[in-house]
Parts: structure tokens; sequence; C-alpha cells
């Protein structure tokens, strides 16, 4: 066997794929060969070494999720055949009651439309108290916003915690709850991109008590620039004059990135 | 334990028994984890991709054809969704590269479990390698695929996929040795 067959076969040298007789022939090889033996012996160690990375085991959230999700879709496949099922039947019972001449069909239409109008018109004035059940309803499906938005927000993964911002940002009136959960996932969430997003979505609510003192507060502790001047901007954007301290501070921070440095400034200038 | 064959199981996924799925997770989730992880080094998003794969297989279930392998087909979604993946995160997070903020402390601590100095260098020369080879060196080594599945998933000959498989490894082997600051 010449240097080129052999060095065909080391990949399965590699994974032990070889067989008695080819073995054998690589083999007689590298006795002859020294430069083949020396290059499979610098593979071998390497392929070796790549075994030190150890097999980790994923969180237990992993597998909750999973079957969190096949639940769900079972669910949703037993919906949607019950759908079509109560479709087909609704099309059929309604098919016997069809007019079957056109003229017909547009005379069954008209009366149709006025019965809707009509009935639209007396539930309207007659029934104040649906207004009220609405708004109670458009309550509560804030609350189930604000709920979700905070549970989100505790997760492991950061992908699910940049969701809970997004949803919290969907709350016309959040409670305290949810501000507070915003500001510690400004201040403390170890994912830049979560902050980033804290900041966008706390700029919608920032007309509520103890938002704006928050956010002067959290310019000092932020570590990432992108994180700052986020802040900067928004503090300039609100007029918050309570920032000024809180940047003075910053620029005489000497570790502090240039970029970060010059925002600072300028928003130090429009604010005084 | 159940001792039904992948592609049998998935062939009831896909005719509608999908509580079947739980079985080929539990067979398969940590594998395929690690497979992420392998070419992400990042433990959030990897387990993201994972659920991504299986809510994929339900979704696309229809398109399994019981003569392919399931591994096969699973890492062909399990590739299509990490490179989905690759292409988002470019267009999400471009100012990323430019202040870095890695999440490295993650690794320390697998480190100093394994109590190796070489580990952190021989995860960068893996990240070194051009995301082909990586693929196929990490299916190969890690995922106990055999060469004749992997170049069903890739589509080529068993021949190219050896000769990847080598050159990777020396790819590899000389990336580590500058990573070392030794000659290779």
């Amino acid at each position: 066997m010449n240097c080129e067959k052999t060095k065909e076969k080391f990949a399965d040298y590699l994974v032990g794929n070889l067989d008695k007789k080819s073995l054998a022939e690589v083999q007689t090889h590298l006795t002859a060969c020294p430069d083949c033996r020396g290059e499979l012996e610098s593979l071998s160690a390497i392929w070796t070494k790549l075994g030190v990375l150890p097999q980790e085991q994923p969180s237990s959230a992993l597998r909750q999720r999973f079957y969190a999700m096949l639940k769900a879709y079972k669910e949703g496949m037993e919906e949607e055949k019950t759908k079509v099922f109560f479709g087909q039947a609704a099309s059929r019972w309604i098919e016997r009651f069809m007019p079957r001449r056109p003229v017909y069909q547009f005379a069954l239409s008209l009366v149709l439309l006025a019965v809707g109008l009509g009935g639209g018109y007396w539930m309207s004035s007659s029934r104040p108290g649906v207004k009220k059940e609405i708004a109670t309803l458009k309550h509560e499906v804030n609350d189930m916003h604000g709920m979700v938005a905070v549970s989100l927000l505790k997760q492991a993964s950061p992908s699910d915690r940049l969701m809970g911002v997004s949803w919290s940002s969907r709350i016309s009136s959040p409670s305290e709850k949810i501000l507070q959960t915003l500001l510690e996932a400004l201040n403390f969430d170890p994912n830049v991109n979560v902050r980033l997003a804290s900041v966008d979505a706390l700029y919608l609510f920032y007309d509520y008590p103890g938002v704006k003192e928050g956010l002067v507060n959290a310019l000092t502790k932020q570590s990432s620039p992108l994180v700052q001047i986020a802040l900067i901007n928004l503090l300039v954007e609100i007029r918050e004059r309570r920032a000024i301290d809180a940047l003075r501070q910053l620029i005489q921070n000497e570790k502090l990135n240039s970029r970060v440095k010059k925002r600072a400034e300028l928003g130090l200038a429009q604010l005084s | 334990m159940d001792q039904t064959s992948d592609n049998r199981l998935m062939e009831e996924v896909r005719d509608e028994k999908v509580e079947r799925l739980a079985i080929l997770f539990e067979r398969h989730h940590i594998m395929l984890y690690n497979f992420f992880l392998r070419l992400t080094g990042n433990r959030g998003i990897s387990e993201d991709l994972v659920q991504d794969v299986f809510f994929r297989i339900l979704k696309y279930r229809k398109t399994y054809r019981s003569q392919s392998k399931f591994t096969v087909w699973m890492y062909q979604i399990a590739r299509n969704t990490h490179i989905d993946h690759l292409r988002k995160q470019k267009q999400e997070v471009p100012l990323e590269e430019q202040f870095e903020e890695t999440e490295s402390h993650e690794v320390d601590t697998v480190e100093r479990m394994v109590g190796e100095v070489d580990v952190e260098l021989l995860r960068k020369a893996l990240d070194k390698l051009p995301i082909r080879k990586r693929e196929i060196l990490v299916l190969s080594r890690y995922q106990e695929m055999k060469y004749k599945d992997i170049a069903q998933l890739f589509s080529c000959s068993v021949g190219t996929i050896k000769a990847v498989v080598h050159r990777a490894i020396k790819d590899l082997r000389r990336i580590y040795c500058q990573l070392q600051g030794g000659t290779p």
C-alpha cells in the first residue's frame, strides 16, 4: 500500500472502523514509512484530546418545555379535529335550509342583514352593562399579560426573558410588580440583550412612580456600553434632570468606554 | 423501556400518534443538546435549538419517509435549525461584535470541573474551524454517527466525508498549536 492509499484509511482508523485486513495493511505501511506514522500519531493525539470536552446535561427546564409543547400541540390537534367535525355538520345543516333559487337567496340575505343590524342596535342601546363587561375583560387580559411577563422574566433562558420583556410592553397599565421586575432585569440580568430590551420597555412606562428614579440609579450600575448609551438617550429624551449627578459620576469613571463618555458629556450639556 | 426502533416510532408520530415523540425526545435530546453546544458554545441557545428541532419534527412529521434513518432526518432538521439561528443572529445583533460581552463565565465553571488548561483552548480551536468541517467533525467524534450516515446527511460520497474528517483534524491541530503559541 502506498502513502496515498494509507492516508485514505486514516479517518476509518480514528473511529476504529477498519477490518483486520486493512488494519494489517496500514500497520505494515506505517512501520516502513516514518512520514505517515508521524502524521497518524499527531492526528490520533488530537482526536483523543477531543475526548476531554465533556458531554453536558441540559437543565431540567428543557424537558419541561418539551412536554408542555407536546401537550399544547396535541390539544391544538384535537381542537382542530372537532372544529372540522362541527364545521362540516353545521354546513350540512345550513344547506338544508338554503333556498335553491338565487332570487330567494338574495332576499334571505337581506332579511338576515336587517335582523343583524336591528339586533346590534338593540343590544347597544338596551344593555349598558355590556360596556362594563368589556372593560372588566380588558382589565383581566391586561392582568394576564402581566402575569405571563413576570413569569417569563424569571426563566433561565435569555430568549424566554426577552420574550417576557416584550410581553410586558403590551400592557397598558403595568402593576408595581411588573415595573419592579423590569427594573431588576435592567440592573441584574446577565444578558445584555435582555437589559437593552428592558430599557425600551421602561421607556413606555417612565411616567409611573419609581421608574425615573430606577432608571437614574441604573445608569451607574451598568457595565455594558450599549446599555449605558441607551439609558443616557432615554434620560435625555424624557428630560430627567436628576440624571445630571449620575452622568457626572459616570464621566469621572476612568474605565468608561470613550463613545459612552462622549454621549454622557453631550447628555450633560443637553440636560443642564 | 420501549424497545421500538426510532424509525418505527417516527412513523407512529407521522401517523398522528404524536405522544410517541416523547420516547424519541428521551433518547436523543442530550446528544442533540451537546451537538448544538459544540456548535454554539452557549447553553441557553442550545436548549432553545433542541426545543425548536422537536417542534419542527412535529410540524413536518408528514414529510418523514420510512426508508430514511430517523437520526439522519433529525440531524438534517437540526442543521437547518442551526443555520436559521445563525442567520437570525446576524440580523439581530450586529452591534454585539463591537462591544464584547460574551458569556465566557459559563465556560469557566466547566473548565474548573475538568481541571485541564487545554479544554478552553481546544474549544476555541474548534470554534475557528469553518462551520461545515466543524459539523462533520462533531458528528463523527461526538455523535457517534457513521460516515455513511453523515454522507447521506450532507448528500455527498463517503469518501468525501472521510477526506473532510482527515483535513478537519489536521486543521484543528494546526489551529490548536497556534493558539498554544507553538509551532504545529
